[in-house]
């Protein structure tokens, strides 16, 4: 096996009314990857295709070292698969479930589902119907969990959690890391769950990646730059500045590239940089998705 | 690997399935013990309230069995298993054909034995009690292929209700067909190519649109 536990390479599937493109996604073994994307981004979409439930029309999948769709099988012995949209059958109980996973792997670790049921607070005894939200998600998350797969790939887990439950899920799911060489693909559009957990970060947006790289790098490379520019003078286009927003004599400038150059290049054309932002995941996000759409619309 | 995944899956629709099995075959025993006593206004109601469950079964067992699953999102859950989506499909037609044909054949073999024992109609009436009986099979391999291939609730739904209307039109058409009627009420059973055709063209029609459900769910490319 390839020291990759996920690898998209020019991926492309197209609907009526929405198209994934050329998709270049990897996913280092050992490493817990956020997709980050605002609703019907292609989260979803992408993490069906690695899983081989939706055939790509064009490009290459290999998820674990197998080739998807049609080692599958194969490789969802290894995969850990969770889904907001996905439900367990309300008229039976979560230990029926349990026992319905156990069956089915080897590899299930029922002291860890024991464990599972107690820090998640649930009952085995307890039919599905009976659980809240809450409960539903952190009972498709304990059969996920208690399976001891190599790769979790878990599509908004978090979706509609108070809190709490929020924080439960996430530090198991940190947990889970402890174990050499597992990995884990989380996609959300809650960029504070996926900056809390990840190391890796991918942006999606309208079927394409626009950005992927190491959670410290996005958070060292971009910044805001809060000018006062006097009247008359124009900003000029700098590298690593991806838009300028100006009201009057105050502008707020973008950089995905920061490097303390750029603020000496404004200062240089008589602006003044009164000062220099750190950016949150949220606001890199949103920043990168509106940059992005700029660029495809112009 | 402990055990296959399909067999988990064929067993599970089993242990879903275990209470209709069993109403199935208290309902249609029911209806068997109406028929031999009395006169023919009991034969008559115990020969319908044979048929209603079979029928439901036919009809709600896919509808449940299938769509449900489709319906309430278990489905993302059963393809997240180790599992293909034919190995999936071929998982369903399992289960539902041994989920159905077990009330189906207990309810038959008896409904047969007590027309040879108990003599309760003319003995000639087992043909035509065969080619009733397979009628909700036939409706059963349709609404089963129609929710599986159709995906949507409106594919099984406008099934069933096909089916539903077919059975009353079939049973009228049949009364209308002398080869039928005439040996039916004769004391010994008689096969004629009338109702060997029909018989055997339930069986091949029930077998091709399995076989054409199977072929539709192995072309497709996407599943959940």
């Amino acid at each position: 096996m390839s020291d990759l536990a996920i690898e998209l390479s020019g991926v492309g599937k197209r609907y009526k009314y929405f198209a994934l493109d050329n998709i270049h996604l990897k996913v280092p073994a050992g490493q817990i990857m956020g997709l980050i994307g605002p609703n019907g981004a292609g989260k979803s979409t992408t993490i069906r295709i690695m899983l081989g439930l939706v055939h790509q029309d064009s490009g290459e999948v290999r998820v674990l070292g197998h080739r998807m769709p049609t080692e599958q099988v194969a490789a969802k012995w290894d995969i850990g698969f969770a889904s907001e949209d996905m439900r367990l059958y309300e008229s039976m109980t979560l230990g029926w479930h349990m026992s319905f996973m156990q069956r089915i792997y080897p590899n299930w670790d029922s002291a860890y589902a024991q464990l599972l049921l107690k820090r998640f607070g649930l009952r085995a005894d307890q039919k599905i119907k009976g659980l809240s939200h809450g409960q539903r998600v952190k009972a498709t998350l304990l059969l996920v969990l208690a399976r001891k797969a190599k790769l979790l790939v878990l599509d908004e887990p978090t979706t509609g959690l108070d809190p709490v439950a929020r924080h439960e899920i996430l530090r198991e799911l940190t947990a889970v890391m402890a174990e050499e060489g597992r990995s884990i693909l989380f996609s959300s559009h809650n960029t504070h769950d996926v900056e809390q957990i990840s190391d890796q970060i991918t942006f999606i947006d309208r079927g394409r990646i626009i950005d992927s790289m190491d959670k410290e790098m996005y958070l060292d490379r971009w910044r805001r730059l809060r000018l006062e520019v006097p009247h008359g003078v124009e900003l000029p286009a700098l590298p690593g500045i991806i838009g300028i927003k100006r009201d009057g004599r105050l502008a707020v400038a973008t950089a995905n590239a920061y490097v303390p150059d750029l603020a000496h290049a404004y200062e240089s054309t008589g602006a003044r940089v009164q000062r220099v932002e750190n950016m949150t995941l949220e606001e890199i996000f949103v920043a990168n998705v509106e940059h992005s759409r700029e660029e495809v619309e112009a | 690997m402990r055990d296959s995944v399909v067999g988990q899956l064929i067993w599970k629709d089993w242990q879903m399935q275990r209470v209709p099995i069993l109403i199935t075959i208290v309902w249609g025993a029911a209806a068997l013990a109406i028929a031999p006593w009395g006169g023919v206004n009991n034969r008559v109601v115990g020969g319908v309230l044979f048929f209603i469950p079979l029928i439901l079964m036919g009809h709600m067992l896919p509808l449940g069995g299938i769509g449900n699953e489709r319906k309430k999102q278990n489905l993302a859950f059963l393809m997240s298993l180790p599992v293909s989506f034919i190995q999936y499909t071929t998982s369903k037609l399992i289960s539902s054909l041994v989920i159905f044909l077990i009330p189906w054949v207990t309810l038959v073999s008896a409904a047969v034995l007590l027309v040879e024992v108990r003599g309760v109609v003319p003995h000639g009436s087992i043909p035509v009690l065969l080619i009733l009986s397979l009628m909700p099979f036939l409706g059963f391999c349709l609404i089963t292929g129609a929710t599986l291939v159709g995906e949507t609730e409106g594919w099984g739904i406008a099934a069933n209700v096909l089916c539903s209307s077919t059975y009353g039109l079939a049973w009228f058409f049949m009364t209308q067909v002398p080869s039928l009627m005439v040996p039916a009420n004769g004391a010994v059973v008689v096969w004629n190519s009338t109702e060997l055709l029909i018989l055997a063209s339930e069986i091949v029609v029930s077998l091709l649109l399995l076989g054409l459900t199977y072929f539709l769910q192995s072309r497709k490319r996407d599943f959940v």
